[in-house]
Parts: C-alpha cells; sequence; structure tokens
C-alpha cells in the first residue's frame, strides 16, 4: 500500500491529536502517605489539630473509615506500592527487625523484591511523569532505591526516620542519615525542614517537565515519625491544648469521630493497660506531656499546611483539576519513647545520639521528642492498640481520595479496604493496564489487590465479599478479615498472644470478644488465617521475639558487626600470648 | 615499674593487631583510618597485604617480645616505626603529601619506648 503525502500528514496528526487527548483525559496523581499518623489524627476524622488542606480534600472527595495497612511503615510501603502481600514483595517487616533465622529466606529480606512491579514502574510505562520525594524504607543499595523501582526523579530518605531538620540519624543503629537524590547519595541543604523540603522538591520536579505527559507523585512524608519536631509557630497553636491529658483527649476525639459519622454512635472503646493515669502526675510533667503532644499536633498542623501549599500550586498552575490526590498513613500512631523520657537513662542516651528533650527547646533543631504510649492511644482514639500492634489502632488510618475527576462532594465509606488496593485503584484512574504474569521479562508476583475507583465514584458500597477473606501478619501479630469479622492476635508487651474474635463495623474499638459467642466462626476464620500463612510463606516468629530487641540486635551486627570481629580477633591472639606468659 | 612498662607496650601492640586485622575484615573503615581511598584489583590486594601484614606483624613481634624477653623481638617494630617516620618526612618534603607531625611523633615514641623496652625488659627476663 503506498499512502500520499497528505495523508501521511493527517494520519500523523490525528495521532498526535489523540495522544494529546488521551494525556489530557489521564489525570495526575499524587499519593501522599504520612508516617504514624493516627486514625483521629487529622480533623475531618475527629482531631482537634487544624488540617484545612486535607479537610478540603476530603470536603470533596470520599473519605475511607475501615481502611487498614500493615502496622509497622515498610510492609505497608511495599503492599502500597505493589498491591501484592508483604510475604510475597520481600518485606514481610522492616529489615532492622527481621530475625536473622528469617533473612535467609528470599521473601525475608526486607527489601523489595524484583519478582513484583511498582505502580510508578507501570505508570511510567505508560508514559507518567513519575517522582517521589519522602521515605523509601524498601531498600538502600544501589538498586533497590526508587530510582531503579520506576520513579524519574527522586529525593529520598533510605531508612526507617532520621532527623526533621538536619541530616541526622534519630537511633544509632545508623551512621548517617541516608539521603540520595535520584539514585546519588545527596547532602540535605542548611534551612531543610522535612515537610517543607519534601514539597519544595515536589513542586521542583513537576515544574521541570513542561510538557502534555501527566504526572505520578509520590510524597511519603517524615512526618510524623519520630523524632517528634515541629516549627515553633506551629506548635505554639496548641500549647494549651492538651492540658486535660490523654485520657480526656481519647474521649474527646471519640465522642468528635462519632458526631462525624467515623464510627458507630454507639461504639464503644477501652483503655489500652499502658495508658497511665495523668491525674497521678505532677503539676510540672503534665507540662511537659502537654508540650510533647503539641508539637506532634504541631507537626501534623505544619505537613497540612505544605500540602496545602502544593494544592495551591497545582492550582496556580493550572493543574488541579486534572488531579487526584490520595492520602493516608502508612499505619498507627507510634508509641515509642515511653511515659518517661525525661529519666536519668533516657536523657543520658539522648546526650550520646546529641539530642536533648529540654522543655524549652522540645520540637526544635536538636531535641528529640515522641509522644509515648499513652498519648498514641489518644492518637488512635477510639482504636484499641497502636503502632506494630494488629489491634485497629496499628492497622486503621485514615484514607481519602478526592480530585475533580473522581468527585466534588464529600462522601464517607465505612467499606472494609486494604492498603493493597491503592494501586489497582491508581492503575484504573489512570487506564493503565496491571501487569499479567510478565513484566520487563520478568516473571512477577500478581496483584491481589481490589480498585477502589468504582467505590470512589459511589458506584457501588464494597470491594470485599462476605466469601473474601484477607490475611496479615507482621513480626508474630496477625488477624484475618472476612466481612465485618476480623480475628487478631497481638504479642506481649501489650498484647496476650491469643487469637480474639471482633465485629469491627460494629465495634471498632475491639471491646467486645465474640470468640465465646460465635465459636463457629472463630474456627472458620482461624482455619483461613492458616490457609493464608501457608499459602503465603509466612514464618513463625521465635518464641522469646521482640520487635525492639531485634532493631538493636539488628543494628548493633550491622552498624558495629565488624569492629566486634577485630576486637574478637584481637582478644584471642592477645589471650594466647597472655596464657602462654602465665605459663612461662 | 616493670610492670607498668609492660603494660604500657602492649598496647600499642594491640592497636597494630586491632589495625592489621581490620584490614581484613572491614578494608574500607580501615583504608578510610589511614586517609586513603580504598583501591581496587590489585590495588586492593596490595593495599591490604602489605598494610595488613605490616601492622599485624608489629603487633606480633611486641607481643613476642614481651613473653619471650629476646631483645630482638623489639628492635624489628621499632625499625619498622623509625623507618615509617622517615619515609612520612621524605613524602611531605619531596612528593607533596600532607605533614603528619602527630603520627610521626607516634612512631617515633613507640619506636623509642620498643628500645627503651628491648633493654629494660629482656635484661630482667
Amino acid at each position: 500500500m503506498r499512502l500520499s503525502p497528505q495523508a501521511v500528514c493527517i494520519t500523523l496528526l490525528a495521532t498526535l491529536f489523540n495522544l494529546a487527548h488521551a494525556d489530557v483525559a489521564r489525570p495526575n496523581i499524587v499519593l501522599i502517605l504520612a508516617d504514624d499518623l493516627g486514625f483521629s489524627d487529622i480533623a475531618s476524622y475527629g482531631s482537634e489539630i487544624q488540617t484545612p488542606s486535607l479537610d478540603a480534600l476530603a470536603a470533596s472527595g470520599i473519605s475511607f473509615t475501615n481502611y487498614h495497612t500493615a502496622a509497622s511503615c515498610a510492609p505497608t510501603r511495599a503492599m502500597l506500592l505493589t498491591g501484592v502481600d508483604s510475604h510475597k514483595n520481600g518485606v514481610p517487616n522492616i529489615p532492622e527487625s527481621i530475625p536473622p533465622a528469617h533473612q535467609v529466606h528470599e521473601n525475608y529480606r526486607g527489601v523489595l523484591s524484583r519478582n513484583v512491579v511498582t505502580v510508578a514502574s507501570l505508570l511510567q510505562n505508560a508514559g507518567y511523569h513519575t517522582y517521589m520525594a519522602g521515605k523509601w524504607h524498601l531498600g538502600k543499595a544501589r538498586d533497590e532505591l526508587p530510582y531503579r523501582r520506576g520513579f524519574s526523579r527522586t529525593i529520598t530518605l533510605a531508612d526507617t526516620g532520621a532527623d526533621n531538620w538536619e541530616q541526622k540519624p534519630y537511633i544509632p543503629i545508623y551512621e548517617k542519615a541516608n539521603w540520595f537524590a535520584d539514585g546519588e547519595e545527596t547532602t540535605l541543604p542548611e534551612d531543610f525542614y522535612s515537610s517543607e523540603f519534601l514539597i519544595d522538591k515536589t513542586i521542583e520536579f513537576i515544574d521541570s517537565n513542561a510538557d502534555s505527559q501527566p504526572f505520578f507523585a509520590y510524597i511519603p512524608f517524615q512526618a510524623v515519625h519520630i523524632p517528634v519536631q515541629a516549627p515553633k509557630e506551629f506548635t505554639d497553636k496548641y500549647l494549651d491544648t492538651y492540658q486535660q491529658g490523654w485520657t480526656a483527649l481519647r474521649e474527646q476525639r471519640q465522642k468528635r469521630s462519632k458526631e462525624l459519622g467515623i464510627i458507630p454512635a454507639n461504639a464503644e472503646m477501652q483503655t489500652m493497660s499502658s495508658t497511665h493515669d495523668w491525674d497521678s502526675l505532677s503539676a510540672e510533667e503534665k507540662r511537659f506531656h502537654a508540650k510533647r503532644m503539641a508539637i506532634y499536633a504541631g507537626m501534623v498542623d505544619a505537613m497540612d499546611h505544605h500540602i496545602g501549599r502544593l494544592v495551591a500550586h497545582l492550582k496556580a498552575t493550572g493543574r488541579y483539576d486534572n488531579t487526584i490526590f490520595i492520602f493516608s498513613s502508612d499505619n498507627g500512631s507510634e508509641a515509642t519513647g515511653g511515659d518517661n523520657p525525661r529519666s536519668l537513662l533516657n536523657r543520658l542516651g539522648l546526650r550520646m545520639q546529641g539530642y536533648t528533650n529540654d522543655y524549652d527547646t522540645l520540637g526544635s533543631k536538636g531535641s528529640f521528642n515522641t509522644i509515648g504510649p499513652s498519648f498514641a492511644s489518644a492518637a488512635a482514639s477510639p482504636l484499641a492498640y497502636y503502632k506494630f500492634y494488629a489491634g485497629e489502632g496499628g492497622m486503621r488510618v485514615p484514607l481519602i481520595i478526592a480530585g475533580k475527576p473522581i468527585s466534588d462532594k464529600a462522601k464517607l465509606s465505612n467499606a472494609f479496604t486494604f492498603v493493597t488496593d491503592i494501586t489497582p485503584t491508581i492503575l484504573e484512574f489512570t487506564s493503565t493496564p496491571a501487569p499479567t504474569e510478565f513484566f520487563g521479562g520478568r516473571r512477577i508476583v500478581p496483584m491481589i489487590g481490589r480498585s477502589l475507583a468504582a467505590l470512589s465514584r459511589g458506584e457501588v458500597e464494597q470491594v470485599y465479599t462476605e466469601s473474601d477473606y484477607i490475611g496479615y501478619e507482621l513480626g508474630g501479630n496477625a488477624a484475618l478479615f472476612q466481612g465485618p469479622y476480623k480475628i487478631v492476635k497481638n504479642r506481649g508487651p501489650v498484647g496476650d498472644s491469643e487469637w480474639h474474635l471482633f465485629n469491627i463495623v460494629d465495634d471498632p474499638g475491639e471491646t467486645n470478644d465474640l470468640r465465646e459467642a460465635m465459636p463457629d466462626k472463630l474456627a472458620d476464620l482461624l482455619e483461613h488465617y492458616h490457609q493464608y500463612a501457608a499459602e503465603n510463606g509466612v514464618l513463625d516468629v521465635p518464641a522469646n521475639f521482640n520487635g525492639t530487641t531485634q532493631v538493636a540486635i539488628n543494628g548493633i551486627r550491622d552498624r558495629f558487626g565488624k569492629q566486634l570481629l577485630v576486637l574478637l580477633l584481637t582478644s584471642i591472639i592477645c589471650g594466647v600470648f597472655y596464657i602462654l606468659y602465665r605459663r612461662k | 615499674m616493670l610492670k607498668l612498662l609492660r603494660i604500657i607496650v602492649a598496647l600499642p601492640a594491640i592497636l597494630f593487631l586491632i589495625i592489621g586485622l581490620q584490614w581484613a575484615v572491614d578494608p574500607a573503615a580501615a583504608a578510610e583510618s589511614l586517609g586513603m581511598p580504598l583501591l581496587d584489583g590489585l590495588g586492593r590486594s596490595s593495599q591490604m597485604a602489605d598494610t595488613g601484614a605490616l601492622f599485624i606483624a608489629m603487633g606480633l613481634m611486641i607481643l613476642s617480645g614481651l613473653l619471650t624477653g629476646r631483645k630482638t623481638w623489639f628492635y624489628a617494630p621499632a625499625l619498622m616505626l623509625f623507618l615509617a617516620a622517615a619515609l612520612r618526612l621524605i613524602a611531605w618534603l619531596i612528593h607533596g603529601a600532607a605533614f603528619a607531625p602527630d603520627l610521626i611523633a607516634v612512631e617515633i615514641v613507640v619506636g623509642s619506648l620498643l628500645l627503651i623496652s628491648s633493654q629494660k625488659l629482656a635484661d630482667k627476663q
């Protein structure tokens, strides 16, 4: 067949028009992930913290009240970006907490497996610009960084966390804070504050491409992971807010979340065994704890402020109307830090890391702040437990999907949803085909998540049916969801290592254990959990496993193992000489 | 007094062993501690073998001197340390290397200490 020049021109123009039209139709995606943000930490979920930017998103989109993640960050991030169960994507726990006996297994390295494909790779393959600014924590070797996993522009922290004011590790298992820019080690600017910096970089990435291709921007904030730090102007707004303490705050948020329809009006709430008696504290102690929480609120507020800057920028540059926003947290609130952070031992430990926790400077550069288990329970109100535990407080977090391409009015959904659903949802929003058996010539593990696109548009009420069973395990804490039911097992020190059965739709606070009343349901769910564990290669944790202790052991081994080996060899040599000397 | 001298002499021996063994276990850190990059290929082989052997041998010879009481065991490490100090001066004066007065001082002091030990400790064993 021979085409005339006119026909070729017309065909080319038509193709270009179709491409341009397709790109206009394909929305930009902004995926925002807070770190350790509790279920009721934003205003539209019952918080007293001012989050107008997120409230605006919630007011024009759908807020999910029964959305679950893993109870720890890296497994959530791996599932979020791949739609694959954490036991099959290589990250069943944070690498720092995986026992050595498990690390020999291919899927227990704590590094995102090459047998899964990220949503960024799929979107990049579909012509999207793909950006990431924030915490990665899915591998720190050169070919494990996001730059090699589908993101074309990146500024990323490879570790569990880091200081928010400077390039400094927050715990001694790290020699330095490992930040990378486009796959190369980088140095942070002098005026660094994490939330501000990450949004600045995102805006810079977005503005760097003026073509018509849509973009996918993944923004995993450091906020509000420890160390809890915030600019004074944000913290000062909350200095008087928490004077009544954690129990009053937990009750206040429960009341508010009922008013907002986030939980049923008759939902009960339990008091965690790790919650201390506020009234037994001295006035000085109350003042200190209230400031700890005020800084946390300031950090959430600052994150919201910078999200608002991004939204404003997208509006100013004409991109907003074609952008879908997805906001969530990686797990529930973080209880680390105890309720006595001013003890001599704590302060000495902080000093050794170059930190202080004096009242006056708390939250600023050089200070180390946490909220401890009692305020963490308030941040997870009205749910039980918090980060690391399989209780709702560790796994249920806010999820907002908003943007003009989907909706322009507020909706609430209490449908069960899981973190593996986010990648399929983004693929559907962007009309990107899900991978089949192979991607890039490599056989890949198929996604298990379900798209929430129809749910977001109000076309369906549920994406999981009564016949669907969703299993979960992390560090020996485990759960299985089916319909409104959930079986859950939490290990110590807060849990009892026994299975319990709850109806988490009617009873999100997990106050009414149904295992005695519904033994058949318990047996059925247990059977399905064991099936899930077998199919996904879940390994039993050692009997005495403790996540925090394991982090310390692995950290010492990774950071000081070689030095310890040198000292051991030196000691052996010197010991032999000493024995010979004594015998002589 | 002699016991104190033995302890003082044992300290650099232990330090030399640590530095030498570090070349075997963690060569990147060992190279960094001596202000040099870790080389690749044959360069890394020579770097690890020569530097590691030097330090381990010095440590073992000093310990052997303390164990046997033979003065000759102290001479070799003392000679190596004096030569190291001399070569540092040559490197600085002729070849543009950085001046390292603290390291030169340590090498001369420890070398001298070993010579003193060869007299004091060997005679008393």
